[in-house]
């Protein structure tokens, strides 16, 4: 643990040296870059030691420390987390120097303080999932929750970013208000707020800890985006400058997921129930996630709508885990769960590359709206590469990792399906609603790279768009490359993934026996094919690259069937490529269709947020209101609350009998 | 694996380019036309592969490399399905998450071939072939989900290999509705009538044809090659759980798969002079019925 203290203590440090130094801005990015780099990495040392299966020594404070002792450690499931905060994070703060640097010039924006705050950020994310205490992990909580919120307001001259970012703040906090109540209720059955504790207390909860879990869903669920709790999400990602994009994609959300496994590993056997309930949210969130990303047609809001279909993915396996939980079946609970926690890894890497890669072409086109842009392939030929590479691996096709992390979650799904007999064979029907993500997932992303890459610059923007500086491609390579080493080399991160599975089923490494070394055995073969297809690929191209030189292709123009001079405008759009899906599956999801002349748009309604959220808001804004009398901005009317206050409190305590000190 | 599966699978590469010929021919016989020959594809892909290329200037590598994806990726979804009855070329469980999303990659890598042509034509094409493909994705896994349930198999070779027919027996209601399923997947995988019409020649009502307008030569040779393979796939999944092999000796167990691609290729035949291609409102509407007559087979199999 020591290296990762001293991790941290260098990320932080880089945070104020960008800080103070923030009138020489090349002495302050260097060192912001080396000190973050170096801690990301030590920090990572003990992460890949506990993956590896070393026994990484906790660190425990024996003070007399607010509600029981603190703790951190770092076990399989902390150590996937910490991977993606150190990974992703390393990559989204050097992207961040580049993409922020443009700022400067204007001067009105506070780059400095943006990374102090990332730094700062990455320091309470990465505490997050090492506390083994209630106090420190939601101090931790509230730390990333809060700054994330100046990270995303970045733009705060911009309306609209700081409407997204009140809406973010409104939700973080209840989703905060939820941990409150859930680890206040369970700690009443534990002797102190260690986690050791409230697992040791979690077998005296009321109805198997119903109360426990519902409030662990609303209150992760809220953070993690399932549907319906998402609805902050969409803008609050799209609003943040890009980098911040990729670790609120990324990263935070995916704190949620953490919370929603530690629960469940601390808690031992959910009641089915759950499981179904989150297996059933999962889908849903998959589903709609990725219907309302294609009805949106603004790249980054996009990218923030398929983080919602991709948390749905990683939903339906734990869900599946919970059930192989409930129902007793250790192989469907270890798999469901290392699913859950591989294509949380794999969605880090792919999605925080995708949004790099949007921030490159915001950067260098000025616009974000997908109908604006076009045939950027050939002007922007790196971050062309480095984006396809992030879309292959969304849509979960091989040689890439999302197709490791969907393959172990239908592998869970399938399973199910073969066991013995029971309810939990029908969580089989779960692989149709996995295939349909898939296929819609695939259709998206064909919106997407084949409008803003692909064909002729629809503006004038594209068509002068360039490519952009090493600092951001490098980091965007770098998540390539790990993306196509765990498609090539799955098992490296899959045993690692079924260990931590195994650790939250609450099951010995080994205890699923025969189906592990099954598991490891398709890893070599889906290697083989992975392997093989590269190859048949690279074969292929020579073979034809040979072919074309032989026979000299001529250039031509497309075939217009006819029309002699074909302009960029009339080539198909974003809104026409979606619009045959959204015919059958935009009424289902609330996609409007709005038909003007000679334009048609789609466009998500957000059901949740107008209809629910807003309306509450303004129920508990009128209610606030009528307390305002009370705050008059004098001294001496608060000192008289504080008294006032005091002496009901004293009076509390004689009436009740009880003693100030213990 | 024995001998028998490196025979079935160079039988199953050979006899591809037949099935969309024998389709066409039957098509033809039952009209009262004459037809092409039945070995028309082998000379169209023989005489493609001579021929120069021309490039659209719009394009770029990714259009040059897509025709190489979609063989590439046909040719390894096929080393996974027991083209003998018995056992694949490669197998492992959870295969079959392979084979569906490595035909997908090669999906992806056509429809994004088309649209970077840049054309109207080849942006609507790609548009529905993805559309379509959304609704047959789910009926696949339904039925891999039933094969699953009914055989306890978790790869291709585990379900349609020997405990497969002694599942017929006590699931025979549901594995037969599993096979329509599965006919009416191919029939939309394979760009044939009701869902596409290979012998339409307007741009704006074909799918398949329309997204590869731009290729020519040896590039549209290996399209043409693919897209037979690809009917010839699910053609033998048809074969696979329609008919057990497992027990056949080995040479009758190839020709059985060969016989049952051709009587495929003649059902598709017979459809396609049976009935119009439907309106393209109405596809989602008959693929719908596919995954719908799957989840009533996994329905049926969890109650038993």
């Amino acid at each position: 643990m020591t290296f990762f203290f001293v991790g941290i203590a260098l990320i932080l440090a880089g945070g104020l040296a960008a800080a103070l130094f923030r009138r020489q801005p090349a002495l302050a990015d260097r060192a912001f870059g080396v000190l973050v780099a170096g801690g990301c990495a030590l920090g990572l040392v003990p992460a890949v030691g506990a993956l590896a299966g070393r026994d990484v020594a906790g660190i425990l404070f024996a003070m007399p420390m607010p509600g029981g002792p603190w703790a951190f450690g770092i076990d399989g499931l902390s150590a996937f987390f910490l991977l993606i905060v150190f990974g992703v994070g390393l990559a989204s703060a050097i992207y961040g120097l580049a993409y922020l640097a443009v700022e400067r010039e204007g001067g009105h924006r506070p780059v400095a303080t943006s990374h102090l705050l990332m730094a700062v950020v990455l320091a309470a994310l990465a505490l997050v999932v090492t506390s083994r205490a209630v106090v420190p992990f939601l101090m931790a909580w509230e730390s990333m929750a809060v700054l994330a919120y100046f990270l995303v307001v970045f733009e705060s001259e911009k309306a609209g970013v700081r409407r997204a970012g009140l809406v973010y703040l409104i939700a973080t906090h209840t989703g905060t208000l939820a941990l409150f109540a859930m680890f206040a209720f369970w700690g009443r059955f534990a002797e102190t707020l260690s986690f050791d504790a409230l697992a040791a207390g979690a077998a005296s909860l009321p109805a198997g800890g119903a109360l426990v879990l519902w409030l662990a869903l609303v209150g992760f669920g809220l953070k993690a985006g399932l549907v319906p709790l998402h609805f902050w999400l969409p803008e609050a990602h799209a609003s943040a400058p890009s980098h911040v994009s990729a670790i609120m994609s990324g990263v935070v959300i995916k704190m949620g997921i953490y919370g929603l496994l530690r629960v469940v590993s601390l808690l031992g056997a959910p009641p089915a129930w759950w499981g179904w309930l989150v297996l059933i949210g999962g889908v849903l969130s998959g589903v709609l996630g990725v219907v309302w990303a294609l009805a949106q047609h603004d790249l980054k809001r996009l990218l923030a709508y398929h983080s919602v279909e991709n948390i749905g993915i990683i939903l339906l396996g734990l869900g599946v885990g919970a059930l192989g939980v409930s129902y007793h079946l250790p192989v469907v609970a270890a798999l469901g769960f290392a699913g859950a926690i591989l294509h949380t890894l794999n969605h880090a890497l792919f999605k925080s590359l995708l949004f790099l890669g949007a921030g490159a072409v915001y950067r260098a086109t000025g616009t974000r709206a997908i109908d604006r842009l076009g045939g950027l392939a050939r002007r922007m030929p790196l971050t062309w590469v480095a984006f396809l590479v992030g879309s292959v691996a969304i849509v979960g096709l091989p040689p890439l990792n999302g197709f490791v992390s969907e393959w172990v979650v239908y592998q869970a799904l399938l399973r199910s399906g073969a066991a013995a007999g029971g309810a939990l064979r029908l969580a089989v029907l779960g692989v149709a609603g996995l295939a349909l993500i898939g296929a819609l997932a695939l259709a998206c992303f064909a919106k997407v790279d084949g409008i803003v890459f692909l064909g002729h610059p629809r503006s004038a923007e594209a068509g002068q768009a360039r490519e952009v500086g090493k600092v951001m491609l490098g980091p965007m390579f770098a998540l390539a490359l790990a993306c196509g080493v765990i498609g090539l080399v799955p098992v490296l991160v899959v045993q690692p993934a079924v260990t931590a599975g195994a650790l939250v089923a609450g099951l010995a490494p080994d205890a699923i026996g025969a189906a592990g070394a099954e598991v490891l055995e398709a890893m070599a073969w889906i290697a083989f094919l992975s392997l093989a297809l590269v190859a048949l690929l690279a074969l292929g191209w020579r073979a034809a690259a040979a072919l074309r030189r032989r026979r000299s292709p001529v250039p031509g123009e497309t075939w217009g069937c006819g029309y002699a001079e074909p302009t960029p405008r009339m080539q198909y759009t974003a809104s026409s490529f979606a619009t045959p899906l959204l015919a059958s599956f935009g009424p289902v999801a609330g996609v409007r269709e709005l038909r003007h002349g000679d334009a048609f748009e789609t466009h998500p309604t957000e059901l949740i947020l107008d209809n629910v959220a807003l309306p509450l808001w303004s129920l508990i804004q009128g209610f606030a209101a009528r307390l305002r009398p009370i705050q008059q901005g004098r001294l001496w009317i608060y000192l008289v609350y504080l008294m006032a206050a005091l002496l009901l409190l004293l009076l509390y305590l004689a009436t009740s009998g009880g003693t100030i000190s213990p | 694996m024995t001998w028998t599966s490196p025979v079935a699978f160079a039988t199953l590469l050979v006899v591809a380019p037949l099935l969309p010929g024998v389709a066409t021919k039957t098509r033809a016989l039952l009209t009262g036309r004459r037809g092409p020959p039945v070995l028309q594809l082998y000379w169209d892909v023989g005489k493609l592969l001579r021929k120069g290329l021309v490039y659209s200037t719009t394009t770029t590598w990714l259009f040059r490399l897509a025709p190489v994806v979609v063989v590439a990726t046909a040719l390894l979804a096929a080393s996974v399905i027991p083209l003998d009855g018995r056992g694949a070329l490669v197998s492992f469980t959870g295969d079959l998450v392979a084979f569906a999303y490595l035909l997908a990659l090669g999906r992806f890598m056509l429809v994004l071939g088309g649209l970077d042509t840049g054309s109207s034509f080849e942006g609507m094409g790609a548009s529905r072939e993805v559309t379509f493909s959304s609704f047959t994705e789910p009926a696949l896994f339904l039925c891999f989900a039933g094969l699953t349930l009914a055989t306890r198999g978790l790869s291709l070779t585990g379900m349609l290999g020997s405990p497969l027919a002694a599942a017929w027996p006590a699931a025979a209601p549901s594995l037969a509705m599993i096979g329509v399923s599965l006919f009416l997947v191919l029939l939309a995988e394979a760009s044939r009538v009701p869902v596409d019409d290979p012998a339409t020649h307007l741009e704006l009502t074909m799918i398949h044809e329309v997204i590869v307008l731009d290729h020519s030569g040896p590039d549209f040779a290996l399209i043409l090659y693919a897209s037979a393979l690809k009917l010839a796939l699910f053609g033998a999944l048809l074969v696979g759980v329609l008919v057990p092999r497992a027990r056949l000796p080995g040479p009758a167990a190839i020709a059985v798969l060969a016989l049952g691609l051709l009587v495929v290729a003649v059902l598709v035949g017979i459809v396609e002079s049976s009935m119009a291609r439907l309106r393209l409102s109405r596809v989602p509407q008959f693929l719908i019925a596919a995954s719908v007559l799957a989840s009533l087979a996994v329905i049926l199999l969890l109650m038993t």
